[in-house]
């Protein structure tokens, strides 16, 4: 019994270690490393090709690692005698043969563990699909194929969850609800792992993140620290004196510059500060405001070298 | 909930228990992802409808005055839809991998079943069996059919009991299920419906028979041992002149499919998903 308790002390670990994955001679993942830990819902952001989809899929053994590992609970995933209650993955939507209905996709899955027609019908039913449960999924709006794989994820109640882009398609409604439900899978005490490239997506799901671009780790940090760490605070004040209070504010460590005309953009320092400035020398201010730096800025900020299909200009837009 | 208390996150989540992924558990999901498809169903019913139809067609239209008799011809003539049947049985096991990957349900099946082998062998199995069982009663039902029509003539009066006529009909079921478990292993080689089945057509099916018209003398000596030539022996009643023996027959059969279950095999394990 001991060593099964030692075993459970890693239950639900996603654990990726020096992963790289090329095809050919592109290389999607490059000596990757990072943990994912039960508990909490944990954001896989980067952008488009950097390499996500990539290592979801060396995680449930779909892609062989040019080198490195892929682990779950301190095991590969061929390892496991019963793969679907240990990790339920939602990798590409429609993942099933157009011809085939949702409830038999599910039926046949079930069927190689052992799970009983109840459990179909139970995921079925959580996910909102009962009414088209029969029909062939080739019908399927994007939106329903995104749900029959978060069945299919569920389907062995697992205690690890991968889900690749798993809001794409989803209507309002339906982001609202995969919001909730993951978040009490997580306090259930299970890994949960989704996939975003949009960083307020994974802002209002997520804790913990692990950020990449190109293959290679950014940020592998908790929500709050990303946001607060990257994003910039910049104060900003509209004054019809703003070139003397350009003046004024200039100092070590201090960076301003006008956007436009009667705006100044100040960093390094505070709201406060700028005001008393303006006050002692008796500056008028029309406005004086704290941007801080938006989800989406961190991100961009910190994947900008890392982008790899970029506009190279506006006119190569066609 | 004591398991619980005594690991060092007490909230960790333990998944049930009682879910084993299984060899029966693989074949049963086979057998549901068979029969769960419409196509299935319209492949098998035209394979039945022309194995049985052809056959009772070509035994009505075989003039009664035929100069020929005895049991060989009997059979070939009431046999010669389910040839044609094969084609169809040959298409459908190249769909039931092909079809997988196309529509990326092979993502699912292999994430349910990480070794992926037991996957092969799964739908091999239960595909096998379905087209044993379907041409078994297929090919003794044309056979009884046609002898009725046949019934009063040289090509008449042929029995289960006469010398080689139940081994030859038991060689049409064995050849039926040899295409079909050779085009599923060419599919899964291959994984592309349209290129699985012009291979199939066109290398195993249509190339021997053309390449009989080359200039050369050792492809005749060949060609007796390609894929689709070698059950030929034992379709007949009486295989004397055939260049392969009944044994040979059955040996190179094995060799072949041992050689396409080999390589697809090798290729399910080395290849990405």
């Amino acid at each position: 019994m001991k060593a099964r308790f030692a075993r459970r002390s890693v239950l639900g670990m996603i654990e990726i270690e020096h992963l790289t994955k090329r095809y050919g001679k592109k290389t999607a993942v490059d000596d990757l490393t990072f943990a994912v830990k039960p508990g909490v819902v944990t954001g896989f952001l980067g952008p488009n090709g950097a390499g996500k989809s990539t290592t979801m899929r060396a995680i449930v053994g779909l892609d062989a690692p040019t080198s490195g590992l892929a682990r779950v609970n301190g095991k590969h995933y061929s390892e496991f005698r019963s793969p679907l209650t240990e990790v339920g993955a939602l990798l590409e939507a429609k993942s099933v043969h157009a011809g085939r209905s949702a409830y038999k996709h599910l039926l046949a899955l079930a069927r190689t563990h052992g799970i009983p027609k109840r459990r179909v019908t139970e995921v079925i039913d959580l996910v909102g699909l009962h009414e088209v449960a029969g029909k062939r999924v080739g019908g399927f709006s994007l939106g329903m194929g995104q749900r029959l794989g978060i069945a299919v994820a569920l389907l062995g109640d697992p205690a690890v969850l991968i889900l690749d882009e798993p809001v794409n398609g989803l209507d309002p409604d339906g982001v609202k609800w995969i919001r909730l439900l993951l978040k009490g899978l997580a306090a259930e005490g299970r890994t949960v792992f989704l996939s975003s490239h949009l960083m307020s997506e994974l802002a209002q799901t997520a804790e913990h993140l692990i950020v990449i671009g190109q293959g290679r780790l950014l940020a592998d940090t908790t929500v709050d620290a990303f946001v607060t760490g990257s994003g910039q605070t910049r104060v900003r004040v509209v004054s019809p004196d703003a070139a003397q209070l350009a003046e004024r504010l200039a100092g070590p460590g201090i960076t301003v510059s006008s956007p436009e005309r009667g705006v100044l953009e100040v960093t390094g320092t505070e709201a406060a500060v700028v005001g008393q400035t303006a006050a002692a020398h008796g500056l008028v201010l029309h406005e004086l405001r704290t941007d801080r730096g938006s989800l989406e800025d961190a991100f961009m900020q910190l994947t900008a070298d890392a982008v790899e299909y970029r506009q190279t200009s506006e006119g190569a837009n066609r | 909930m004591t398991a619980a208390a005594m690991t060092d996150r007490p909230t960790a989540y333990t998944p049930p228990a009682n879910y084993r992924l299984s060899a029966a558990g693989l074949l049963r999901s086979e057998w549901t992802k068979l029969w769960s498809l419409r196509s299935t169903w319209i492949v098998l019913l035209c394979a039945v409808v022309f194995s049985g139809g052809l056959g009772a067609i070509i035994a009505s239209s075989v003039p009664t005055d035929q100069a020929f008799g005895g049991a060989g011809s009997a059979v070939d003539f009431s046999m010669a839809g389910i040839s044609l049947a094969s084609v169809f049985v040959a298409v459908l096991g190249i769909l039931t991998v092909t079809g997988e990957y196309s529509t990326g349900s092979i993502r699912s099946t292999m994430s349910a079943a990480p070794k992926r082998l037991s996957v092969l062998w799964a739908k091999a199995a239960v595909y096998g069996a379905v087209v044993a069982v379907l041409f078994g009663a297929m090919v003794f039902l044309t056979f009884f059919m046609t002898q009725a029509i046949f019934s009063g003539t040289a090509l008449g009066g042929v029995s289960l009991s006469d010398d080689g006529v139940l081994r030859a009909l038991l060689g049409y079921m064995a050849m039926i299920v040899y295409l079909a478990l050779l085009a599923l292993g060419i599919g899964a080689i291959l994984r592309n419906s349209a290129g699985s089945i012009g291979f199939y057509i066109g290398v195993i099916m249509i190339l021997p028979q053309l390449a009989t018209l080359l200039p050369w003398n050792w492809v005749s000596d060949v060609t007796p041992y390609a894929p689709g030539n070698v059950p030929n022996a034992i379709l007949l009643v009486d295989p004397a002149g055939s260049t392969l023996s009944v044994g040979e027959s059955w040996l190179w059969m094995g060799i072949w499919l041992v050689v396409t279950y080999g390589l697809a095999g090798v290729l399910l394990k080395r290849r990405d998903v």
